[in-house]
């Protein structure tokens, strides 16, 4: 996997949260431009690696992260990176619609604010391109100034998929993005997962083994903070090499 | 819900076993109808077609409802897809089985041309690669398919051996020329029962290690 073109590469990391070691020596590398699927069961360790990879876990109390997480070749943990740049190359959408008690159009303009764009047109362009991005433009263009909160589950999920997009990330994080939408609302997702990945690296974790099959290029099965097994999804769901995998997409666990 | 999904797979698949020997039962009764003449056993093969169909659509409705209701992975979906496409080979060998039945009255009175050494040699292989693909999907274990492909030349040489055998008979006579025509038809049966052997291989093969493999 290593020697593919890697955006993120991942070397001897590990993590404890206090006693407990949650991350055990994963070595991996994430595509360029390709949707790589962690998987695994509750507790394994895929959000955890997920938040890894943009210092999330930093808010984290008593963790101890050791290792190297390479992006573009930066190491993301060294003293001198700017936490806040990182986050905004590696974006990350959460398992609930977490949208800002806002308007739509505040909600996508947040990011670029922050960031220091001030021009309205400016701002106008960032939130058009970032909804159309999302798959949501059409559904909202007439009521940008209207609550985020007034849209539908799904609609709030691609709004927060938008508010990613509007700071020109390189890299998309998605944990559980589908697991609290409908099939319809998902459905949606999926298909702008594919989308994205023409412009953006995507990585996600998913319980949902159909959805990672569908949704990815590449898999990862973790168990009890390994990686076990990587590889081309179509291999790891058609003839995985690991008898663990096997066994957990099978569902012959325990 | 997958224990659920494991019992209905196994029970599905042992029952399917039982259908790969009915299909087999077809062929090998309709061939000794035809090396005997005998008109009451070829008319016992001819009454299962019926059964050989509704059978063989009732595994395609179960393992297309399997998928849709678990969404299987790995070795489940590979047993799936390999049972559909044996489930499509099985109803074919059980249909040549009829198509050779149908054969038979020309043989019950008139007997048969020469000594025919050729044809029963070529049926007891094809019976052989049958037996041997269903047991090692039985037992889940490839070693009685290894030779499957040197088995397909075999039977595809055998082919050829009849082919001349029969034409020499057809020479002799013009009498000769129906029977001579049903050996040929036979032997070609029987070569696309060795296919569907060969076939059906690569698919046990396949469900046991998710290896893709071609036997020819």
């Amino acid at each position: 996997m290593k020697e593919h073109d890697a955006i993120i590469t991942v070397n001897h990391l590990n993590l404890h949260y206090g006693e407990h070691h949650a991350l055990k020596e994963i070595e991996v590398g994430f595509a360029r431009h390709k949707v790589t699927a962690l998987i695994g069961p509750s507790g394994c360790g895929k959000s955890t690696l997920l938040r890894c990879l943009n210092r999330m876990n930093d808010l984290v109390e008593n963790v101890r992260i050791e290792g190297e997480v390479r992006f573009e070749g930066t190491d993301i943990y060294a003293p001198e990176v700017d936490v806040v740049e990182i986050r905004k190359q590696i974006g990350m959408v959460f398992q609930r619609p977490n949208p800002f008690p806002k308007s739509i159009y505040e909600n996508v303009a947040y990011g670029p604010r922050v960031h220091g764009v001030r021009d309205r047109s400016t701002l106008d362009a960032v939130v058009e391109k970032s909804l159309r991005d999302a798959a949501l433009w059409d559904e909202v263009k007439d009521r940008l100034d209207a609550p985020a909160f007034s849209l539908s589950g799904g609609q709030q999920q691609r709004l927060c998929i938008a508010r990613t997009l509007a700071v020109e990330p390189e890299v998309v994080l998605m944990d559980e993005p589908c697991s609290a939408l409908d099939p319809i609302a998902t459905a949606k997702i999926e298909a702008l997962i594919e989308e994205l990945k023409t412009r953006y690296t995507v990585i996600i974790v998913t319980h949902n083994m159909q959805q990672a099959a569908r949704a990815s290029d590449y898999t990862g099965f973790m168990y009890l903070g390994e990686l076990v097994e990587f590889g081309d999804t179509p291999q790891v769901f058609e003839a995985p090499r690991e008898e663990l995998t096997e066994r957990y997409i099978t569902g012959r666990f325990g | 819900m997958s224990e659920k999904f494991h019992e209905e797979l196994d029970t599905l698949k042992e029952e399917f076993l039982e259908y790969g020997h009915f299909a087999r039962g077809m062929l090998v009764d309709a061939f000794e109808a035809l090396k005997t003449g005998d008109e009451d056993l070829a008319r016992s093969v001819l009454a299962r077609k019926g059964e050989l169909a509704d059978r063989s659509d009732a595994f395609d409705e179960r393992l297309l409802k399997l998928i849709a209701l678990y969404q299987p992975m790995a070795q489940d979906l590979r047993a799936i897809l390999c049972t559909l496409r044996m489930n499509a080979s099985l109803y074919r060998i059980g249909r040549y089985g009829k198509d050779i039945a149908l054969l038979v009255p020309h043989f019950a009175g008139a007997g048969h041309l020469g000594r025919m050494l050729n044809l029963p040699h070529m049926a007891g292989i094809v019976v052989s690669m049958v037996d041997d693909v269903l047991r090692a999907y039985g037992a889940g274990d490839i070693s009685p398919i290894k030779d499957l492909s040197a088995r397909d030349d075999c039977v595809d040489d055998l082919r050829y051996s009849v082919f001349r055998e029969a034409l020499t008979y057809m020479m002799e006579d013009p009498q000769h020329i129906e029977r001579g025509m049903d050996y040929v038809m036979v032997a070609r049966y029987l070569e696309r029962c060795g296919d569907h052997c060969c076939a059906m291989g690569e698919k046990v093969h396949f469900m046991l290690t998710g290896e893709r493999i071609e036997i020819k």
